[in-house]
């Protein structure tokens, strides 16, 4: 075989590998993109590293999006309390228990919920969770320290506790750990997009926003063989195959909301609904066989698009639940 | 002769035992661990604005149907009430309107009815034997019950989506002023 032969023979295998699906890992590698200090010198990471951790005390119904050190302290009984927590969409949040003064005994508790569960409805719902509801309640009082450190399964996770005893409370240690990739989601903003892939998982994935948004989908892959399209792309739909729903409603579970549309063939090109629902819920259903991509961008909808619909809108379902 | 003695101590020693067809009556209700079809009172029932009281028991986990709340053993104790600031109205009333007894009256009054407990038939008067072995394995079905309640209780919180937003925009805008705050620190270096 001839060197030059060789060397095409490398130039496409190069190419052909460079046009699989996963090259979402080399996105985040990008140092520009994720993180700028990168491109600082080491002395200037030396003085940013020595940068001291956020620290705030922790309220007794509190979100937090960003990492830090919060701590509670109770200054009188707090008997229902709890903290949200929300990360990137590419990010996990680990909890880290520095100090918990609590009196199990006496009837207060700690508690950790991997999600966000609201009124009973649960985000992830139970269907797209790898675990049972129960595990998904960390008891601090049932663990203790042997288990101190929490990792959650997507980008939102809290924390319930009760205190009693003026005096007593804990401190956390919230950080986040990278996703690759990202599969069930709650939107900070209610303006955004997202890419949402699914490699080969079996698995089904949802992305939340929590606002009557307008959402358009400009790119829908269902099914990759081989860095080539496939001529007949995996039909889903009808509760077989790939395929991308689109749910509204006004609680958390994806699993208690309304189907809206179902995307059961790959296109090209935006598609846009307006949904007035509380909530909005991308979700991806896989088989695992394929590798499935859907791009979409949302924004809030406005108080007057609320009141008067046009066009391809959902308002009625959502408004005649209230 | 014999057959006749041996007849009457049969009979005599089978009016004394616990009797097998007695405890399949008494154990007549749902079979532990399977599903259980709701019939219970609807949550709003305990959205009842009579005020909180705090007990100082360990909490009892109740499952009402969706395993959709966690009680403190008071069924006038309202949910996870979103309180928000300190100066919350309902933060502050710790005044009890019942009595610890009625309370828990109260509490196990609900917890029979949402367990469903076996009821005996109309027509069956209950005997001392019965009686005691009825309490007995009730005792021991309740423990089992509440093992297995211990094991399902979901913890949850009332809070409307209108607040969840308002906190999610405070966070974010926590989180803006934090990388605004080490932005400045960041250019405070680098222009050294």
């Amino acid at each position: 075989m001839s060197p030059s032969f060789k060397l095409r023979c490398r130039f496409i295998l190069i190419f052909l590998v460079a046009l699989r699906g996963e090259s979402r890992y080399l996105e985040l590698r990008e140092a520009g993109d994720q993180d700028p200090f990168l491109l600082l010198s080491a002395h200037l990471k030396r003085e940013l590293a020595g940068e001291p951790l956020y620290r705030r005390a922790l309220r007794c119904l509190d979100m937090l999006s960003l990492r830090g050190q919060f701590t509670f302290t109770a200054d009188r009984p707090q008997l229902h309390c709890a903290a949200f927590f929300i990360s990137e969409p590419e990010e996990f949040i680990t909890i880290y228990y520095d100090l918990v003064s609590i009196d199990c005994q006496g009837g207060d508790f700690l508690k950790v919920f991997d999600g966000w569960i609201l009124k009973g409805e649960k985000f992830p719902s139970s269907q797209d969770h790898p675990l049972p509801t129960t595990e998904r309640y960390i008891d601090f009082c049932e663990s203790g320290l042997g288990r101190r450190s929490i990792r959650s399964s997507q980008n939102v996770a809290m924390i319930f506790f009760r205190v009693h005893e003026p005096g007593n409370g804990f401190t956390l240690t919230i950080r986040t750990v990278p996703n690759l990739f990202p599969c069930n989601v709650i939107s900070q903003t209610p303006n955004g997009g997202f890419t949402l892939v699914v490699p080969h998982q079996y698995r089904n994935c949802s992305f939340s926003i929590i606002y009557p948004v307008m959402i358009k989908i400009s790119d829908l892959t269902l099914g990759h063989l081989n860095g080539l399209q496939l001529k007949k792309p995996a039909a889903g739909c009808g509760g077989k195959g790939d395929f991308v729903e689109l749910l509204g409603g006004s609680g958390l579970d994806p699993s208690k909301m309304m189907p809206l549309a179902d995307l059961c063939y790959p296109f090209q090109g935006p598609a846009q609904m307006k949904i007035g629902c509380d909530n909005t819920v991308v979700r991806m259903v896989s088989s695992g066989k394929h590798i499935n991509r859907v791009t979409f961008e949302y924004r809030q909808l406005e108080p007057y698009e609320l009141e008067n619909p046009n066009g391809n809108s959902i308002r009625e379902f959502c408004l005649s639940g209230l | 002769m014999r057959l006749p003695l041996l007849v009457s101590a049969g009979v005599l020693l089978l009016a004394l035992l616990p009797c097998p067809p007695c405890r399949a009556l008494l154990i007549r209700g749902p079979v532990p661990g399977a599903r259980q079809a709701p019939q219970l009172p609807q949550p709003l029932d305990f959205f009842q604005p009579l005020g909180r009281q705090v007990l100082p028991v360990q909490p009892v986990p109740l499952t009402t149907g969706e395993e959709y709340f966690f009680r403190q053993g008071n069924l006038n104790e309202s949910p996870a009430a979103p309180l928000w600031s300190a100066s919350s109205p309902l933060a502050r009333r710790s005044s009890s309107h019942l009595s610890p007894h009625k309370a828990a009256a109260n509490f196990f009054r609900a917890l029979r009815q949402l367990r469903s407990l076996p009821q005996r038939p109309l027509n069956s008067p209950a005997s001392p034997t019965e009686r005691g072995a009825e309490s007995a394995l009730s005792g021991r079905q309740e423990a089992l019950e509440k093992e297995r309640r211990s094991k399902e209780t979901t913890t949850s919180l009332d809070l409307t989506f209108h607040i969840l937003r308002e906190v999610l925009k405070m966070a974010n805008a926590e989180k803006l002023a934090q990388q605004a705050e080490s932005n400045r620190k960041l250019m405070e270096i680098v222009g050294k």
